[in-house]
């Protein structure tokens, strides 16, 4: 663990504030580590990925002993997790993408997102058919600019694998929540497709989860071009930008779980987000075609025999009676025997 | 005139089938993360047939259903552009760091909060001040600071009835350093305060201790569990002698006063409602915050509170004379 340093310097302290948590975070640091030996494929699968998430990618260009999927198993490796904290700690990093190859597993490309300066959970995959970059000719895209992802199929709804492998995706390409966005800007999209499901992933059980081979993950990246179409909305075309590559699924580990329930807290709504119908359900509320907001005010029924209307002297209750009858002071059971009388002669 | 040809025309162009995205399954968007999920399976067929064209064309339908929803998006102009409102996230994903914690209120913070005191923050008070002399802003401190105005100017000015040493720069000097221990002396305690309230209110620590407690208490209960409430047990190496409670009583014969004064105050207890006033103390925020002894001694000017009750009850007397 890291001594906590006190800033010597303003210049120092405003670096150590901009690495306290915040409400709504900034896109994660992603740490680009290569192990014992990486291969020409890895070295081009990690430099392409780069090149997508810069500027939010520091690269280790020397090689590092580091295996954290073995930490459960020998002493030294569980040093990789130290080691992977401590990178962390240094460079305000939450995320990193390890590349090795082996015999064993060739072309092994290792995703570990971090909490709070621990390692939450770790996705390992196999590297296939990596086409770079630079092989494609064409227009690349600029790079900090947001990519839009697209995951195709109902894999990644359902199984647990794939859930974890969308979920690392996204925190690695766009884990940011941003206000607004100028739509020109998004010019590449990152796809992540699966093999046609197999039959017995679809009829799942837990029992056949591990034997059966889970069907393979295919990332392309495209770079849109936007198409007048005529309406507001532009037709869009898609063409290859690279890197393109599959994936097979490896080992992984599941976050624990306490850990996770801390990391997924959110944070209290504010009052204003509350009010622009955030959180809580909005009652009687909407916005119609002109994007006025409309209400709908319940009020009860109105009692419309209270009503006040025009004041004149014949409808006043006790008019009728002043006017005709001189006897009205008399005793009260002959009056109103008079009154009923009387209106019976009216109607 | 018949416009009914146009009309299908306009409606066939902006209705085409490129804009619109058919599936079996509705398409998941999450427009704030910019990112759209099929959910329909994959088609085995273009799958084998062509697998980059059927990935392109999959990619091309998801990104175009993403589009859809982003271009619908309400928009606000920025000098860059239109730039478009994007919603919160729907996906859930895990932070890199924690929630950040509230800052612990100062003391003259808790106090003002509990008085509704609503002086200027800190961020709203300025950091420059106007100077009417030159006209212009300065710093309020620091570099040609406001602070130290007297300090600096060439020429100060001298009461009349003033020692003969007396140095009305090193005057202003110490008053200000004054000012700054104060400041920092306050500072200190402000981070004392927060730091031991931090260490007090964890949860995970008191947690711990309880289990601790709980733990223990099992431990006893078991060991005198047996039918021989443990006499018998074998014991462990360095397992320590259980520690009971050891009951006290006073001696039989006492002195009759004491004895008296014990059962009166025992009934006096039971007659008055002091726990009741005493928890009503407690849960009072103000009692905390507001320290009464030294409220009274600035209301008074250090006289004390009965010096003040007495001032009190001549003035509304003096009022009462006046009146008449």
């Amino acid at each position: 663990m890291l001594r906590t340093v006190k800033p010597k310097n303003a210049r120092s302290k405003r670096v150590l504030d901009a690495r306290e948590p915040k409400e709504v975070e900034d896109a994660r640091i992603a740490i680009f580590v290569k192990g014992t030996k990486t291969g020409e494929v890895l070295n081009g699968v990690m430099k392409d990925m780069m090149a997508l998430k810069r500027p939010d990618a520091i690269s280790f260009s020397k090689k590092n002993v580091i295996h954290p999927l073995d930490a459960q198993n020998t002493a030294s490796a569980s040093s990789s997790t130290s080691s992977l904290e401590f990178w962390s700690s240094k460079n305000d990093a939450s995320m990193f993408v390890i590349g090795q190859t082996s015999k064993k597993r060739p072309n092994d490309l290792t995703f570990v997102r971090m909490y709070d300066g621990k390692v939450l959970d770790i996705v390992e995959v196999g590297v296939e058919n990596y086409v770079s970059m630079e092989s494609i000719p064409g227009t690349k895209s600029t790079p900090g600019h947001k990519p839009l992802m697209h995951f195709a199929s109902e894999l990644f709804d359902t199984h647990p694998r794939f859930i974890q492998l969308k979920s690392m995706l996204m925190s690695l390409f766009n884990g940011e929540a941003v206000e607004s966005i100028y739509l020109k800007g998004l010019e590449h999209v990152i796809s992540v497709s699966l093999a046609p499901t197999p039959a017995t992933l679809n009829t799942a059980s837990a029992s056949t989860e591990s034997t059966t081979p889970l069907p393979k993950v295919h990332i392309r990246t495209y770079a849109t071009r936007l198409l007048a179409s005529g309406s507001r909305i532009p037709r869009v075309e898609l063409t290859l930008m690279g890197p393109s590559m599959d994936l097979v699924l490896r080992r992984h580990t599941n976050p624990d779980p306490e850990l996770l329930k801390q990391s997924m807290k959110r944070p209290k709504l504010k009052k204003t987000d509350i009010e622009k119908g955030l959180g809580k359900k909005r009652k009687n509320l909407d916005v119609d075609e002109m994007g006025n907001l409309r209400g709908r005010v319940h009020v009860g029924k109105q009692d419309l025999s209270k009503l006040q209307t025009r004041k004149m002297k014949g409808l006043k209750a006790g008019a009728f009676e002043d006017e005709h009858g001189d006897d009205a002071g008399d005793d009260d059971g002959d009056s109103d025997q008079e009154v009923t009388t009387k209106r019976q002669k009216l109607h | 005139m018949d416009v009914s040809n146009i009309l299908a025309d306009h409606a066939e162009k902006t209705n085409s089938t490129q804009l619109q995205v058919e599936t079996d399954n509705p398409l998941d968007v999450d427009a704030g993360f910019l990112t759209v999920t099929d959910p329909n399976p994959i088609d085995v067929e273009s799958y084998d047939s062509s697998l980059e064209s059927h990935l392109l064309s999959i990619a091309r339908t998801g990104t175009q259903a993403l589009f859809n929803s982003l271009f619908s998006l309400p928009t606000t102009s920025s000098p860059d552009g239109p730039l478009a409102q994007l919603p919160a996230p729907t996906t859930q994903l895990p932070r890199a760091k924690p929630l950040p914690k509230p800052k612990p209120l100062t003391k003259w913070e808790q106090f003002a909060k509990a008085k509704g005191i609503q002086g200027k923050s800190k961020e709203k008070r300025m950091k420059k001040v106007w100077d009417e002399e030159k006209q212009e802003w300065v710093n309020r401190w620091g570099k040609d600071g406001k602070n130290r105005q007297i300090e600096d100017q060439w020429i100060t000015e001298v009461p009349m009835n003033a020692d003969i040493d007396f140095d009305p720069k090193k005057a202003a000097r110490d008053e200000r350093q004054a000012r700054v221990a104060k400041n920092t002396k306050q500072h200190e305690a402000n981070v004392a305060r927060a730091q031991k309230a931090g260490t007090s209110a964890s949860s995970s620590n008191t947690e711990r201790e309880a289990h601790k407690k709980e733990l223990d208490r099992t431990l006893a209960m078991s060991r005198t569990s047996t039918a021989s409430m443990g006499k018998f047990d074998r014991k462990l190496d360095g397992e320590k002698k259980m520690k009971g409670i050891k009951r006290k009583f006073n001696a039989t014969e006492g002195s009759v006063s004491a004895e008296a004064k014990a059962s009166l105050e025992v009934l006096s207890k039971m007659n008055s409602d002091a726990r009741k006033k005493s928890a009503g103390e407690a849960k009072d925020p103000e009692a905390s915050i507001l320290n009464v002894r030294k409220a009274v001694r600035f209301a008074s000017k250090g006289r004390g509170g009965i010096a003040l009750g007495r001032e009190r009850a001549k003035g509304a007397g003096a009022r009462k004379g006046g009146r008449r």
